[in-house]
């Protein structure tokens, strides 16, 4: 065989030995991301001392006082914020097109000193220093790149009426829904369901991806002041049974 | 020294492509691969998503343009060193065939000789060596 036939035939032959190995390393990372799909609905009720080892604590900028407390004959997550954010974090993977719903209770003690204006205003370049919340729920879908990765928050505000949807100062892969509004309810235990599915079409105007992780943060270091909210009975991944 | 690097010959286009390809697809791969798994761990660790954008993202941007500027040199670099690998090949394979050629027709008697570094040197010697025993 004449010396670069011989060549071309083993650099083919290397090539697709590469192509298989891609492939194979490619079918059982999928294997694995199917094996690593939870069992829904996961509950959160916060009502175990210990509730939180399950979840990741992940630091911005100071940290955030999360605790399980016990009063009234319940149990709750307790987030209490001071000129800091950071927010704790639970590692979840489902299909919301199958699983869309998610709800939880929540109550807010304490707003952040300043809130926020619309995306979009005239004040927009400044709305970064106002991006505190009292509380905020995410649901996050990560991609197979880190700069897609989408993210509904579900938050709290004190001024922004409810079912206003706005898009995070920090990227516009985060959009924000005002689920509960005002201080009418301060200090009440208010009950959130959302649609995981529809909110995503409606934030993104497509179809979702599977979710990855949910986070809970209580955060006021924009805004450099004090916030307290409780949160309890978290359910992640159920039928919409209505 | 051979000045002309680029003598368009069958062997040569085929070594310089299989040099280039067996260079750039491995690097393609193992920098697709790191940069794909240190962004992407190093932003689930920071888990919250303005975190990611705050801090990771425009460390990304940097490196992109860094990856941008030097690639261009990288692959230029390597279009080289495969240009000059697949010449030390194919340019005795070249001029193998075109000493066999002239002494097949019958223009010219005596040893094929090829420059004392080139990779075909021993092969050529050996057949040298074989027309002197067929006298």
């Amino acid at each position: 065989m004449p010396f670069y036939h011989q060549v071309e035939a083993e650099g083919s032959m290397l090539l697709k030995r590469i192509s298989v190995n891609l492939f194979l390393i490619f079918f059982i990372f999928l294997l694995t991301a199917d094996a690593c799909a939870a069992r829904l609905p996961k509950i959160f009720p916060f009502k175990e001392k210990n509730a939180l080892s399950e979840w990741q604590e992940k630091i911005f900028r100071g940290r955030v006082l999360y605790s399980v407390k016990a009063g009234k004959g319940t149990r709750y997550l307790r987030a209490y914020s001071e000129n800091s954010a950071s927010g704790i974090f639970y590692e979840i993977k489902f299909d919301p097109r199958q699983y869309p719903m998610i709800s939880w209770q929540w109550t807010v003690l304490r707003f952040p000193a300043a809130q926020h204006e619309l995306a979009g205003n005239a004040a927009g370049e400044h709305w970064i220093e106002k991006d505190d919340y009292a509380a905020r729920l995410y649901v996050i879908f990560p991609r197979l790149s880190f700069n897609l990765t989408k993210c509904l928050e579900y938050v709290w505000d004190k001024d922004l009426p409810e079912g206003t949807i706005i898009t995070s100062p920090y990227s516009g892969n985060i959009k924000l829904f005002v689920v509960e509004s005002g201080t009418d309810n301060v200090g009440k235990w208010v009950f959130a369901e959302r649609n995981i599915l529809e909110d995503y079409k409606k934030a993104f105007g497509k179809e979702p991806g599977r979710v990855g992780a949910i986070a809970i943060m209580t955060d006021t270091d924009n805004t450099q002041s004090t916030a307290e909210a409780n949160y309890k009975e978290l359910k992640v991944g159920y039928k919409d049974e209505k | 020294m051979r000045k002309i690097k680029f003598i368009n010959t069958p062997v040569q286009n085929k070594t310089l492509l299989l040099v280039f390809a067996a260079a750039v697809i491995p690097m393609a791969i193992v920098a697709l691969c790191l940069y794909y798994l240190i962004f992407n761990m190093l932003a689930w660790q920071m888990g919250i998503p303005e975190m990611v954008a705050y801090n990771l993202i425009p460390v990304a941007r940097k490196v992109n343009i860094i990856l941008l500027v030097s690639l261009p040199i990288a692959l230029l670099a390597i279009w080289l060193t495969a240009l000059e690998l697949s010449h030390r090949i194919a340019g005795p394979i070249y001029r193998l065939e075109k000493e066999l050629d002239i002494m097949i027709a019958g223009k010219r008697q005596g040893p094929i000789k090829l420059r004392s570094r080139d990779e075909l040197k021993a092969l050529a010697d050996k057949i040298n060596k074989l027309m002197e025993k067929s006298k």
